[in-house]
């Protein structure tokens, strides 16, 4: 009798473990989403002991980021494009303290505006490029728009993102891959762009020598549903690739931190080998870290179980995109897909052994822009607090519970990670799936100069179905969060 | 030979009602911290973060399943981290040594514990 119960764990984990392909996917923008409204209740979000939550402003369309100037005023970028290729005019506007807005400044077709700083009297915003390739704008307080930089290569998957200002005096943006994982297919015509840009594809920042892997997939480009196209890396959709090619290097790259000059000037190379590094922020000791959002399952060459990652960012160092998976090696054994194969190589020789992640967040967490504590007034001083934009399965992959959705604190030195602000209820989900008036896609969480109160920008609603992203205008929301007895 | 089969069918059945029930989620911000301050328990956590966090959450489902609601005893869990279970990797020693393991077994246990109400 003894033996049998050990025995018997075994047998119902054995039976467990064999029924995750059986079971379908359970993303917080599946199944049935709440999109007729979009209720706002600060209880229905739990925050630690001894913090308070309460809305800034609301009915805002896909806002991504805020900056407060010297008075104290709070601006907010609304992106005016979001996956699903729903195009709105990107936006920069003061919040007042009523709760309604003005707007300062109003941008082209060529969203997501994907980041704000404000820095010395003038903000500095990442325009997405969707269209017309990714730009940093100057934005003076009348609305006046100035590109520091344009033709960035963002007309793709990821775009231009998040400017901050180092010590150094340099701005520093991120820039994210144009495809998953190096190889242009069909999910790329799917996402939109495949069709305006059909040579589009990503860009190494140093040269690199090709291992010659091609993939074959299906050819939406063409009217033929049997047509098919062989794609290898770094190379436009239906262009193969050979073994020992060399791809030369250039600046602007793709997957990439890079830096200018305040006032404009030459892009320099700050680290590389990134797929959509989205948050960027120094901590309080002058060190640059950066969100990176991990492969996803889905393409030519799916990447499975690996999750999203915040690096300290080195400067000229190579962190493994296309061929590592936070600090581990592609070995032709791990990280496929569920009955798939495993990725191999793309690269011949590798560009450097990349470092460890400082943390590793959730698989399909989109987690994006974070900002540092720098008060000890509000708390966990030194801890950087990241904003989970939530799982955009099955798009991305499959997920057996919704991952995100709420903003965590994460011990740089140690990488252990804590939720902080998170919806009540028995499961975690966004709002519009737990029928709650809490937060929905946290995208941005940005710190008051002062320290004392942590803005959270939530994007709105954005269902999933088998017909892509479903972004809803007018739902996002502007949160503050203080601890009680600091303001 | 039928009461046999009858309770090899109950017990999975009431095991997977068990899963199906409690919630999965422990600690801040919608329960006291978790309490690390048992130094094996503190390094156990570093030793979660690092190699299960992304796949369970806060121990919650996500790509994988919820870890934290599973009666699961711990040497079957042991067994599991070693030889990985249909779609999770095995963590071999050279990964996640005996230390480790140990600690990470601590962690997880006190995790599990962690769903004390708080005032919030």
């Amino acid at each position: 009798m003894s033996c049998r119960i050990p025995l018997f764990f075994v047998g119902l984990l054995l039976f467990l473990g064999s029924c995750y392909r059986m079971r379908n996917s359970s993303g917080g923008g599946e199944g049935t989403i709440r999109t007729a409204t979009r209720p706002v209740n600060p209880a229905d979000v739990a925050l630690p002991e001894g913090y308070t939550i309460e809305p800034v402003a609301t009915g805002l369309t896909f806002p991504t980021s805020v900056a407060l100037n010297e008075q104290g005023q709070v601006f907010v970028l609304e992106a005016g494009y979001a996956y699903g290729e729903v195009w709105e005019a990107p936006r920069l506007l003061r919040i007042n303290p009523s709760g309604d807005y003005t707007t300062v400044a109003t941008g082209s077709r060529n969203g997501p505006w994907t980041g704000v700083t404000y820095h010395n009297g003038s903000f500095y915003v990442a325009e997405g490029g969707q269209m017309e390739g990714g730009k940093i704008l100057r934005i003076s307080p009348d609305g006046t728009i100035t590109p520091l930089i344009e033709n960035l290569p963002s007309r793709g998957d990821h775009h231009t993102n998040t400017p901050v200002i180092g010590p150094d005096g340099y701005l520093y943006f991120g820039q994210g891959t144009a495809t998953n994982s190096a190889v242009v297919g069909p999910d790329n015509f799917e996402f939109g762009w495949l069709k305006r840009y059909p040579d589009f594809h990503d860009i190494p920042c140093q040269d690199i020598t090709l291992s010659g892997t091609n993939f074959e997939s299906d050819n939406p480009l063409t009217d033929d549903k049997k047509d098919k196209a062989t794609t290898g890396a770094y190379a436009p959709f239906g262009t193969a690739t050979t073994a020992g090619q060399v791809i030369k290097g250039q600046l602007p790259c793709s997957g990439a931190v890079m830096r200018i000059p305040v006032a404009g000037g030459p892009v320099e190379l700050v680290a590389w080998g990134l797929r959509n590094p989205y948050g960027l922020a120094f901590s309080p000791d002058g060190q640059l870290y950066v969100s990176d959002n991990g492969f996803d399952d889905r393409g030519s060459r799916p990447v499975w179980g690996n999750g999203d990652y915040l690096w300290a960012i080195e400067q000229g160092s190579w962190y493994g995109w296309p061929d590592y998976v936070g600090g581990l090696a592609f070995n032709g054994d791990r990280f496929h897909p569920p009955g798939g194969t495993a990725p191999k190589p793309l690269l011949a020789q590798q560009p450097g052994q990349p470092p460890k992640p400082a943390a590793s967040l959730g698989v399909h967490s989109s987690s994006d822009g974070f900002d540092f504590s720098r008060s000890s007034t509000f708390g966990y001083e030194g801890q950087a607090f990241v904003a989970q934009f939530g799982d955009m399965a099955s798009g991305v992959g499959k997920v057996l519970a919704p991952v995100g959705y709420k903003v965590v604190r994460v011990d740089v030195n140690t990488g252990v990670v804590t939720d902080f602000a998170a919806n009540k209820g028995k499961e975690t989900g966004p709002a519009s799936k737990l029928k709650s008036g809490g937060l929905e896609r946290p995208v941005a969480a940005k710190f008051s100069p002062d320290g004392n109160t942590l803005y959270i920008v939530d994007f709105g609603i954005m269902k999933t179905t088998e017909k892509g992203p479903e972004p809803q205008l007018k739902t996002g929301v502007i949160w503050k969060v203080t601890r009680k007895g600091s303001q | 030979m039928k009461k046999t089969m009858k309770k090899t069918l109950l017990l999975p059945c009431l095991l997977l009602f068990l899963l199906a029930c409690g919630t999965a989620r422990r600690g801040e911000p919608l329960y006291a911290p978790v309490p690390v301050s048992e130094p094996a328990v503190a390094k156990g956590e570093v030793v979660f973060n690092r190699f299960c966090q992304k796949c369970h959450p806060g121990g919650e489902a996500g790509l994988g399943p919820a870890i934290n609601n599973k009666p699961v005893p711990g040497f079957i869990i042991r067994l599991q981290v070693r030889k990985g279970l249909g779609v999770m990797p095995a963590f071999k020693e050279k990964v996640i040594s005996e230390e480790d393991l140990d600690n990470l077994m601590a962690y997880l246990k006190t995790l599990r514990k962690a769903k004390k109400q708080t005032a919030t």
